[in-house]
């Protein structure tokens, strides 16, 4: 039920549920000069659709197409084969440009629903990752931001 | 949501801002009810800005909520892209055949595009309008309580235009009975 619709005293019968930052965490890290990493933790009870992700890399950096893992299949009957993600979902987007220690802008769009019976509208992310110098290792995780919405 | 998310659904939406903008400017209560809770005049209020909205339908007539005032209406926000609001329809179908002669009057509003709509209304024999406000009409059930802004979102209005019942998730059919059959007795 919702803070109005409680106040207000009408009834309503939702699910409890959470905004999509929360259920779809999403953070990235630079492994090296070459390779972006992003990931979504899927809380249980949740699912993200796989064609439903994009990712942009703020400079150009030239970043090529996300290495998206497989999903589980489904059959949807208005759109034919689509596949899900539940858990974790670690993608590799490469990069062709990116200099060690330059600082990049990772926005993550992403679209879900929860086995509750809801579905939450596309939701960005973002974050922003550091280059690691060459043959340093793979930088930081950082993870996204859980602010609450606008109107909290 | 984030203010990225706001701001990429607007740019893409934008085209709509016009009848959007009118409605959130006139759903501002749902601010005010966000933060402090609805009063009985806020009901009213934003009752009057929901029979106030006005969007295309499929084929892209502009249509008013109001237009159906006096009659029981239950607006569900839906999408195609959304199963759990695919999945409900049928039964709101069912109920539009066998109780709009007393007055029951569904009307989706959808989140996606007009080509998608009316394909999938084609497809499910969709037998009450629904009207398309893209992702933007999200923003106007958030006015009216759905502070998640998710879908299945759905409204039931008595036929003197007050909010009687507001549900995000699927709606069941008994549930959707207990709350109507009262309202349509009462017309």
């Amino acid at each position: 039920m919702t803070a109005a619709a409680a106040a207000a005293g009408l009834p309503s019968g939702e699910p409890k549920l959470l905004p999509p930052e929360e259920v779809f965490r999403f953070s990235a890290r630079v492994l090296d000069p070459r390779t972006l990493e992003a990931r979504f933790e899927v809380m249980e009870g949740y699912y993200l659709y796989r064609d439903k992700l994009a990712f942009t890399v703020q400079p150009d950096v030239g970043a090529g197409k996300p290495e998206l893992p497989q999903g589980q299949r489904h059959h949807d009957e208005f759109f034919g084969d689509v596949e899900t993600y539940r858990g974790r979902v670690v993608v590799k987007v490469p990069l062709a440009a990116a200099r060690p220690g330059q600082q990049l802008t990772v926005r993550a769009e992403s679209q879900g629903c929860a086995d509750a019976g809801i579905c939450y509208p596309p939701t960005v992310q973002e974050v922003k990752v550091k280059v690691p110098a060459a043959g340093a290792g793979p930088g930081p995780v950082v993870d996204a931001p859980r602010k609450k919405g606008l109107f909290d | 949501m984030s203010e990225h998310t706001l701001s990429w659904l607007r740019g893409r939406w934008g085209r709509w801002g016009l009848f959007l903008a009118a409605a959130v400017v006139a759903l501002a209560v749902g601010l005010h009810v966000a933060r402090h809770g609805w009063s009985w005049d806020d009901n009213r209020k934003a009752s009057a800005a929901l029979l106030a909205v006005q969007l295309p339908d499929a084929s892209g007539q502009v249509q008013r909520l109001d237009q159906w005032r006096g009659r029981v209406l239950v607006v569900n926000f839906w999408a195609t892209w959304c199963v759990p609001c695919r999945e409900e329809m049928p039964q709101f179908i069912r109920a539009q055949a066998e109780d709009g002669g007393k007055g029951l009057q569904f009307v989706g509003i959808a989140v996606d595009s007009a080509d998608k709509v009316q394909k999938f209304s084609k497809d499910i024999g969709l037998n009450y309008p629904t009207l398309v406000g893209g992702l933007g009409a999200i923003e106007l059930s958030r006015d009216l309580g759905n502070r998640l802004m998710a879908l299945p979102f759905t409204i039931v209005v008595d036929r003197d235009g007050r909010v009687v019942h507001t549900q995000l998730g699927p709606l069941k059919p008994d549930k959707l009975h207990a709350i109507v059959d009262p309202l349509l007795a009462a017309g």
